[in-house]
């Protein structure tokens, strides 16, 4: 990790922790005035040699710590995973008031999902030292979506139909998507809020 | 199986009341055009049975009304004249049949029978529209922006929604309806399958959204 990021690895490593711990901070607050807790658990990662390389092999960029750091945005990335749907958005609007922490970019993949079905929430933030992170904000039912959908992705010997998985996984995507918005829904006759 | 009868005269229509009554149809009855059309807003009926001469409004413009309104509901025209042209304006209207005055009452319960049957013959392949959102009976999906998955119940009750856009569905009519006056459900279950549409509606991104609150009618409305 050293070799690739260079004199930036320190400095990655540190911005993720900083957000992690403005992550749990906001995860007390939210807590507090919510009555409940929203996230089920959050997670960050450093990415791996091979992916940067990859990712810069597509991007057709030279492979140096500055242009690494300077060009792949999402080199400090952080999973926040959260209970029901409205959740995912209560958290991104708190993220939005995070001290020091500029938002570059959002993108809505709950409300206008992958057109292979996968649904997230992404937003692209930068600290003060111009360092960027990618946090992003699912349901639990959106992670175990994603986690087999990225199963299937990088296995490269399937022996199956691929079209068909395909066409399954968005179907069970879609079914998935039904059922958050239906446990949202009783979540909310139960509070008292329909 | 619930019917609409609009004739303006009361022996007939109180007759053909009583007839289709006999016959297990639960039947509203309507004396004049306006009351017709407003009992059409504001009901779901499986099918409506009309005169062409009534007082106020003509049975041809309820019926071309209805249509421009996306109601698709089987109608059957009655008419005293035999007159050809009577006959060909409301078909081209939209009516599904008409009947002869004078008619023979067998004929007009084999007629209503025909009519209902026609109604509630489901082609699971169809795909409902409305305002750029697709309703698909085949895999129940609803669709816009995006797409979700429907339970079969839920599907049933949409389907009802984009039958009848912009209609007042009661929430006693939804129970009789798509729940068959079941033990077990009420209010709330129709309230909540109706708010688990109205957050998928949202979910999917569309104008389209069901108006109406707890224990009331329910519209599907596309402001």
């Amino acid at each position: 990790m050293e070799n690739l990021y260079g004199a930036h690895y320190y400095k990655l490593l540190s911005f993720k922790d900083n957000l992690e711990q403005k992550i749990s901070r906001m995860e007390q607050t939210l807590e507090a005035f919510y009555g409940t807790n929203l996230i089920d658990h959050t997670m960050g990662r450093i990415k791996s040699e091979e992916s940067v390389i990859e990712k810069c092999r597509k991007k057709n960029i030279e492979v140096t710590p500055d242009n690494v750091v300077a060009n792949i945005r999402d080199i400090v990335g952080i999973r926040i995973v959260c209970t029901f749907v409205d959740d995912t958005f209560k958290v991104r609007d708190a993220i939005r008031e995070f001290d020091n922490i500029k938002i570059i970019d959002e993108k809505d993949y709950i409300s206008n999902a992958k057109p292979n079905g996968y649904r997230s929430y992404h937003m692209i933030v930068q600290n003060e030292e111009g360092y960027y992170a990618e946090i992003q904000i699912r349901t639990i039912s959106m992670d175990t979506w994603a986690a087999l959908e990225h199963d299937i992705k990088y296995k490269k010997d399937i022996n199956v139909n691929k079209e068909l998985i395909t066409a399954e996984l968005k179907r069970c995507a879609d079914e998935l998507a039904s059922t958050d918005i239906s446990m949202q829904t009783i979540r909310n006759m139960i509070y008292g809020q329909l | 199986m619930k019917i609409l009868l609009a004739e303006d005269t009361k022996d007939l229509n109180h007759a053909v009341t009583v007839l289709l009554k006999h016959e297990g149809f639960e039947v509203d009855s309507a004396y004049d055009g306006q009351q017709a059309m407003d009992m059409i807003a504001n009901n779901g009926y499986d099918a409506v049975i009309m005169d062409i001469m009534m007082p106020k409004v003509d049975g041809i413009t309820v019926l071309s009304n209805m249509r421009q309104k996306h109601n698709m509901t089987p109608v059957m025209l009655l008419t005293a004249k035999s007159d050809i042209d009577d006959r060909v304006a409301g078909l081209d209207a939209g009516a599904d049949d008409y009947l002869t005055k004078p008619f023979a009452m067998k004929e007009l319960l084999a007629r209503t029978r025909a009519l209902v049957r026609r109604g509630s013959s489901d082609d699971p392949s169809d795909k409902l529209t409305y305002e750029g959102l697709i309703l698909n009976g085949e895999d129940l999906s609803l669709s816009a922006e995006n797409t979700v998955r429907l339970s079969l119940k839920e599907y049933e009750l949409m389907r009802e929604f984009m039958r009848n856009p912009g209609r007042d569905l009661a929430t006693d009519y939804l129970l009789w309806k798509i729940w068959n006056n079941e033990q077990d459900a009420d209010e709330d279950t129709v309230w909540l399958y109706v708010s688990y549409l109205k957050n998928k509606l949202r979910a999917v991104v569309t104008v389209v959204n069901i108006k109406g609150g707890k224990g009331g009618s329910f519209k599907l409305s596309d402001e």
